[in-house]
């Protein structure tokens, strides 16, 4: 097949499957993020007030919600008054 | 998938990109040696990179390693082949070695990739990022880590879903999906092994309860939190993302334990645990830190003096052994353990356990020699045949040991190691 730059990972479908477990795996990021982003676009929240508004585990929320802070999507904003938990907003 | 066989040569073929076998390549290219370097992770600088200080001065260690790894990569003598792993190595005749190198496709051009991070933002896929050891993602088009040498994005093909996200972005096209595993055959005249070290897997130790209880971590991922290229905002819990306030470090975790195999000390555990605890004091200036050791070894030049530091800024040291950690409803750790100068078990409660992790032989470069050529010591590192008079020396003539291949050691001794490897293979280069 012709090989256009810009255009290659069309050459790699034809010759290699992407596995089911990588499909999936986006498809979840996915879903995490969008409820995330959705759940901070009503209020500031913590991630206790984060795990309750989206029934996870604490360490998921944590895990999701640093990578979406490395991506610029959100940001860390005030801490508690015993200096124990930040609460995290969208970035704008 | 391999694509056409490649042939080259070189006077010295060093194995490892990190700290021992950086030092050893410039030494012997800075001799007149032409030098290729094989490393099998995307960047060179191996664990040193990843640390934020170095003890017992303090210093910041990517302002030492960065202007190293940046020396190696433009040093026009230097061949360094990253993401590739030597699959054999055959003595051909006396000065002649003959080694199989796969390289594994990164999917970009890495002359053409201006380290944008374009496709980075593009990617719509989310893993695991080894370089901050798990604690946060990173995508699949990725940069390794910001100081990463080279700088380029690489592929992650296992988990990449083909979207082609990063390609349209890409305002070089660097990004090429055509790439294939390329199989050299290189020839050298001489091996410097620099395989390094493993890091023991706390998994290893269920009664510890890592991976089990969130609020343990191994020193690695506390490292990575002291870092400036930090996960995190600051230091926080990767079960609830608290603030950590009382904090507790597990000495000799994999290191002096026969049950786990490893019976040996790791040397550097008490002095980056005592160096994080006075870096953690700083972070954190209202939080307790303890550590719990059996011995502590500050067998080294200024070591006395920085364990006594830690006392005198507040660090609390417990003689006791851990018999196991369980955790509460709120997160917090349960250490059971046995005093040793009382004589009683106790508890204690914490935030967040940090579990010092020992350090580990790579026996990787074992299997590299026909027929148990390269013989290792009794703890499986690389076995030096003359230790005293000649410590690069291993048990093919030619073949030398640069940094913790040969065993534990800290960065200083890495270095001087390889200042030793280097000169025994120069001085076997220039005999031929």
């Amino acid at each position: 097949m012709d090989i256009e730059k810009g255009k290659t990972y069309k050459y790699l479908r034809e010759k290699r499957e992407v596995t089911q477990a990588a499909k999936d795996n986006q498809k979840q990021f996915s879903k995490i993020k969008k409820s995330i982003l959705e759940a901070l676009q009503e209020s500031d929240l913590t991630i206790e007030q984060l795990t309750q508004k989206l029934n996870m585990p604490k360490h998921e929320v944590v895990y999701y919600l640093m990578s979406l802070v490395k991506y610029g999507f959100v940001q860390t904003d005030a801490v508690d008054d015993m200096d124990e938990y930040f609460s995290y907003k969208l970035k704008k | 998938m391999h694509g056409k066989i490649l042939n080259t040569s070189f006077d010295a073929l060093v194995i490892g990109g990190g700290i021992a076998g950086g030092e050893a390549a410039l030494n012997l290219v800075n001799n007149g040696f032409k030098v290729l370097i094989i490393e099998k992770d995307l960047s060179i600088g191996g664990k040193m990179i990843l640390l934020s200080k170095v003890f017992p001065t303090l210093d910041c260690s990517a302002c030492i390693t960065t202007p190293k790894v940046s020396e190696i990569s433009r040093h026009p003598g230097i061949t360094i082949f990253t993401g590739s792993e030597v699959r054999k190595i055959i003595r051909k005749a006396e000065n002649s070695f003959e080694a199989e190198v796969i390289k594994t496709p990164r999917y970009v051009i890495a002359e053409d990739c201006t380290g944008c991070q374009l496709c980075e933002q593009a990617c719509p896929v989310n893993v695991h990022d080894q370089y901050q050891y798990n604690l946060i993602g990173r995508k699949a088009a990725y940069i390794p880590f910001s100081i990463a040498s080279p700088r380029v994005a690489a592929i992650d093909i296992e988990n990449c879903t083909l979207c082609g996200a990063c390609e349209k972005v890409c305002p070089t096209k660097c990004i090429d999906f055509t790439q294939e595993t390329e199989e050299y055959h290189i020839k050298a005249k001489t091996v410097v092994i620099a395989t390094g070290f493993n890091l023991f897997d706390p998994l290893m130790m269920p009664r510890y309860g890592y991976g089990l209880y969130k609020n343990i971590i191994t020193s690695m991922q506390m490292e990575r939190q002291l870092a400036p290229t930090r996960p995190f905002n600051t230091i926080l819990r990767p079960g609830d993302g608290k603030v950590p306030d009382k904090i507790a470090y597990v000495l000799c975790t994999g290191s002096r334990d026969v049950t786990v195999g490893n019976p040996i000390c790791s040397q550097i555990c008490c002095m980056y645990s005592i160096k994080q605890a006075q870096l953690l004091m700083g972070a954190l200036p209202m939080a307790d830190v303890t550590i719990y050791y059996i011995n502590i070894r500050s067998f080294g030049k200024g070591f006395e003096e920085f364990y006594d530091q830690a006392k005198g800024m507040g660090v609390n040291f417990i003689k006791g052994k851990i018999g196991r950690i369980s955790e509460k409803e709120n997160g917090n750790l349960i250490m059971r353990y046995e005093d040793i100068n009382e004589n009683i078990v106790k508890e204690a409660e914490h935030d967040i356990v940090v579990l010092s992790v020992g350090v580990l032989p790579n026996t990787d470069s074992a299997a590299l020699f026909p027929d148990g050529e390269l013989k290792l010591d009794p703890f499986n590192f690389v076995y030096q045949t003359d230790p005293l008079a000649s410590p690069a020396k291993t048990s093919i003539k030619g073949v030398f040991v640069a940094g913790t291949a040969s065993g534990p050691m800290d960065i200083p001794d890495s270095i001087l190691s390889a200042g030793a490897a280097s000169s025994e293979a120069m001085s076997y280069l220039i005999r031929k």
